[in-house]
Parts: C-alpha cells; sequence; structure tokens
C-alpha cells in the first residue's frame, strides 16, 4: 500500500542519509590526518635545516639555533626509545618487520587490504653460514611456502620475502572481499558462497536485489594469479529461465569483477539497482 | 519412506544427548519450524525418536536427507570416532585451482566405478573442510548405513582426516578417489591418530599458537598453573624437570589449549 512504500522510501532515504555521514566522517579525518602529515613534514624541514646550519658550524649566530644546554644522558636514552620505537611501527605499517634472535631472524609479515588491517604472520629463519633454514613459522598450509623458499630464500632473501608478502597479503585480500560479500550481501547470495582454502576460485548464483526469491545470475570467479586480489577470469552468465533483459548487465557485471573488490562491486550494483527504483 | 531409512534416522535421534536434539534438528534443516514445535522435547528419547520419525515419514525424508543428519551428528561429536592423518604427494608445482564441483564429481566417478553400491554424501563447514560420508556396501548387497567411513578434507592442503569403518578393506578404494579427486599423485598414512580430530588439525596445521619473538608482542595471558599441591610440607620431586617440560611445551605450542596426546608409539 501507499503506507507501505513511503516506509520503504523512509528507510532508503535514512540509510543513504547514514552512509553520507560515515563518507564525510571518513573524509574529514582524511583531510586532518593530511594536515597532520603536512604539520610533521614542515616540522621535519626546519629540523633538518637546523641541523644542516649545525653542522656547518654556524653556530653563535643569533636568532638561528638557540644552542641547548647539553642535554642529560637521561633526556637522550629517551629520545633513543621514541626514535626506535616510530621506526619499528614505520616497518610494521610497511608490513614486514623483523627481529634479531640467537641463531637467526624472525620476520613477521602483516597483511593489509584497502585500509583494513589483516592477519600477521611469522617466519622463524635460521641463519647457519652454508644455508638459510626455516625454523618454524606460522604461514597457512595452502600457501605455496616451500616453492617459494626454494625459489629464492638461499639465493636472495629480500626477493623470497617480497614474493611471500605479495601471496599472503593477496590471500588476506581475497578472503577478506569473500568474507565481507558472506557478510554484507548473504541476503542477495544462494546459500553461501563456494570458495576453497585459497579463496582463488568462488562460485555464486546472486541477484541485484534483497528481497527477490530467485537468483538469476551465476558467477565464476578465478583468481589465476596467486599474487593479486582481483580475478583474472570472470564468467557471470544468466540462469536458463532468466529474462533476456539481463544478459547485458550480466556483462556489465562480469566487467565490474574484474576491476574492482567483490563487495564494492556488489555495493555499486544495489546502488545501481536503488537509482532505477 | 523406505523402512530402513526410518529405523537409521531413529538410531541416529537416539545417539544423541537429549538436550541436544532440538538444536542438531534445527542445523539438519529438514524439518520445518512448526512441525519441531510439536514434538515435545522433555520427553523420554524413545519417544522423541518416534515423533521425529513420524515428521520424517510426513516429508518423505529419504536416504540422502538420513545420512546429512549422520554426519552433522558426527561432526557435532567427533570424538566418537578414531581418527587418522594421512599425506598425499603432489605431482609438480601446478597451480592449486580447487574446485568444489569438480571434486565431488571425480571423487563420486572414482568410488562407483570400482564399487557400485555405495551411499555418498558431502556437507561442506566454514573452516573449509569438506566431510565426506560414504557408507560402504559388496557387489551383491546394497550399502550398509550402519558401516560408514568418514573423511574429511581441507581444500588445497596435503592432509586428510579419515575415520575408517571395521571394513578395512575399502581403504585402499577411498584413498584412491580422494588421490584422483583432489589431483595428487599418490597418499600414505601418517603416524598420527586420535579421538580429538581437532587436536590433529592443532598439529597438521600448527594451528596453535606458537611463540614468535616479535618486537610488538601479544599481550601474554595469566598462565593459570595452579600449584600442584597445596600442602607446602609436601616437597616437589623432580620439580626442575616439570618446569622444563612446561617451558618447552609452551615454547612450541603455545600458550593455547594444548593438543591432546592420547598415546605415543615408539618405533626401533
Amino acid at each position: 500500500g501507499v503506507f507501505a512504500h513511503l516506509e520503504m522510501l523512509e528507510a532508503q532515504a535514512h540509510k543513504a542519509a547514514v552512509k553520507q555521514e560515515e563518507r564525510e566522517q571518513r573524509e574529514e579525518k582524511l583531510a586532518r590526518l593530511k594536515a597532520r602529515v603536512q604539520e610533521l613534514r614542515v616540522q621535519r624541514d626546519e629540523l633538518q635545516a637546523k641541523v644542516d646550519l649545525q653542522q656547518k658550524g654556524q653556530l653563535g649566530k643569533e636568532g638561528v639555533v638557540s644552542d641547548p644546554a647539553q642535554p642529560s644522558p637521561r633526556a637522550v636514552l629517551e629520545w633513543k626509545i621514541k626514535s626506535v620505537k616510530a621506526t619499528l611501527q614505520i616497518f610494521y605499517l610497511t608490513g614486514i618487520s623483523g627481529k634479531l634472535t640467537k641463531r637467526g631472524v624472525c620476520f613477521c609479515i602483516s597483511t593489509a587490504y584497502e585500509g583494513t588491517y589483516l592477519d600477521s604472520y611469522y617466519l622463524d629463519l635460521l641463519t647457519k653460514p652454508e644455508e638459510v633454514q626455516i625454523h618454524r613459522h606460522s604461514i597457512p598450509i595452502f600457501i605455496p611456502l616451500e616453492q617459494i623458499a626454494t625459489k629464492y630464500l638461499q639465493t636472495d632473501i629480500r626477493r623470497f620475502l617480497a614474493v611471500l608478502s605479495d601471496h599472503l597479503n593477496a590471500y588476506a585480500g581475497r578472503r577478506y572481499q569473500a568474507d565481507q560479500l558472506q557478510e554484507h550481501f548473504s541476503d542477495q547470495i544462494e546459500g553461501t558462497l563456494q570458495r576453497n582454502s585459497l579463496c582463488n576460485l568462488l562460485v555464486f548464483n546472486y541477484n541485484v536485489s534483497k528481497k527477490s526469491k530467485t537468483f538469476p545470475f551465476n558467477a565464476r570467479l578465478l583468481y589465476g594469479d596467486l599474487c593479486c586480489s582481483l580475478p583474472t577470469e570472470v564468467v557471470v552468465s544468466c540462469t536458463p529461465d532468466a529474462p533476456t533483459s539481463l544478459t547485458a548487465t550480466a556483462a556489465a557485471h562480469s566487467d565490474a569483477f574484474r576491476r574492482v573488490a567483490l563487495h564494492k562491486a556488489f555495493r555499486s550494483f544495489g546502488s545501481a539497482e536503488e537509482n532505477v527504483d | 519412506m523406505d523402512e530402513t531409512v526410518a529405523e537409521y534416522i531413529r538410531r541416529t535421534v537416539l545417539k544423541i544427548p537429549r538436550d541436544e536434539i532440538k538444536t542438531m534438528l534445527e542445523k539438519w534443516g529438514f524439518l520445518s519450524e512448526t512441525q519441531l514445535q510439536t514434538v515435545n522435547f522433555h520427553q523420554i528419547k524413545e519417544n522423541i525418536s518416534l515423533e521425529v520419525v513420524q515428521l520424517c515419514e510426513e516429508n518423505s525424508a529419504d536416504i540422502k536427507q538420513a545420512a546429512v543428519l549422520d554426519i552433522i551428528y558426527n561432526h557435532t561429536y567427533p570424538n566418537k570416532r578414531m581418527w587418522s592423518v594421512y599425506q598425499m604427494n603432489k605431482r609438480g608445482e601446478e597451480m592449486e585451482v580447487f574446485d568444489l564441483t569438480d571434486f565431488k564429481k571425480k571423487f563420486k566417478r572414482r568410488l562407483r566405478s570400482a564399487l557400485k553400491n555405495v551411499t555418498i554424501n558431502f556437507r561442506e563447514y566454514e573452516d573449509n573442510a569438506i566431510w565426506i560420508r560414504i557408507a560402504w556396501g559388496t557387489p551383491y548387497t546394497k550399502p550398509n548405513q550402519y558401516k560408514t567411513s568418514y573423511a574429511v578434507y581441507h581444500s588445497q592442503t596435503p592432509y586428510v582426516f579419515i575415520s575408517a569403518s571395521v571394513l578395512k578393506s575399502n581403504l585402499p578404494l577411498l584413498c584412491q578417489a580422494l588421490v584422483v579427486a583432489s589431483n595428487y599423485r599418490d597418499i600414505c598414512e601418517m603416524e598420527l591418530r586420535s579421538h580429538s580430530l581437532n587436536s590433529l588439525k592443532d598439529i597438521v596445521f600448527k594451528r596453535y599458537s606458537q611463540n614468535f619473538q616479535t618486537y610488538c608482542p601479544r599481550p601474554l595471558q595469566e598462565s593459570n598453573v595452579a600449584p600442584e599441591s597445596a600442602d607446602p610440607r609436601i616437597v616437589q620431586e623432580s620439580r626442575n624437570e616439570k618446569e622444563r617440560i612446561q617451558r618447552v611445551n609452551r615454547e612450541v605450542f603455545g600458550d593455547g589449549p594444548q593438543p591432546k596426546l592420547e598415546f605415543a608409539q615408539y618405533k626401533v
């Protein structure tokens, strides 16, 4: 009836408003952080200038550098600790960090996908004179660690870590997308997503509206490159009894799946559907 | 509904602890909410099972649905069975694209080509575990639903957890089907057996939380080491040895729950 329709429109408007607000908050936060980065850059440049001046022995010129009293050992130590912590934080944020151990190094590979931090994986290496050995690790069994190690571990450890990190990040990204899809769009998917341990093959039937009971689209996403979190092959087809008008939509969806993250593609379908309404 | 199916469902329900029957039937999803509401789950199990069978009769349950209920039961109580770990070896460096539909097709085809009288059912779980239930028959008799084997396989891993039934002669068939379906080359049994399926998985998939040296340590939980004996007058013999064992355990397996050791066998 009319009321039901009005209620639905109201709910849609509310949802859109909430999304808008979230988006604005995110943009605000991003702007703030960018401003902070600018601030820090300016600070850094100022300090760098001071250091340069000091090194050139320009002390004594008025107003350039106020010669600070000899810093106390405690102050120096505190500064060193702060500096080291900051460096470690930076390394952690780059995704690969390591710590020397008694017999080698312990690496930590952190994964993230589009701004969300995901799991960390560890690799305890023994550095012997003849070879580098993997002592222990927490890499999932379906990641081809042995293959990667055979290729690079002995000859180019940086490459080994980079390739392993690529595999882990891509896997984490694929899994995250599949989880997001299952979590936020479960009513648009028939049953549960068919996947595998590596999340490199996803098969599911879906529709674009939340209310429908039929799932006219079938998607098969193959991630042929294990270091990539976007599919290499996408096939979107319509079920035999689906109207022919949907074939064009299927092609558009197929293109979207190839270009953007899975859950984002679904979100774009949803908003397209809302616009049509 | 087939009488054997009815009897099978009745016996399966009887195995379930009374307080869990409703939850398990809900997980099963074969009987509707309204149907379940008509059952009094507080009466004795005998009567519950009869009422459930009656409802299954209304829905014309067949052996496939009954098998699913059996899988759910075994998945909830895996420790009732003895599990062995098998390891498969790969052909080469091929990229693994595991297609579930393909796996199931190949498995069924391989098994049925060797033995026509088998009931095969699959059920997938969120942790990528594929539970396979096989009821064995002979070339001349129908599958015996009470003589089942279970295989649990996580895609793209080289390990399978098998709980064979009494009919050990069918094991090679099962192993062959698994190897073919999962695109591996061969399979062999590891020296790892237990009732605790989760412990086996923990060991083989290294799911226990190991302690790695890192600059950003996770906060350690308070280790609940209760004193062995409350009486301080009792001196701990070989306390050093006990502490050493605990420390090594912690280093290797971490602070989480430890895998359960049931028995250890030494081969000389």
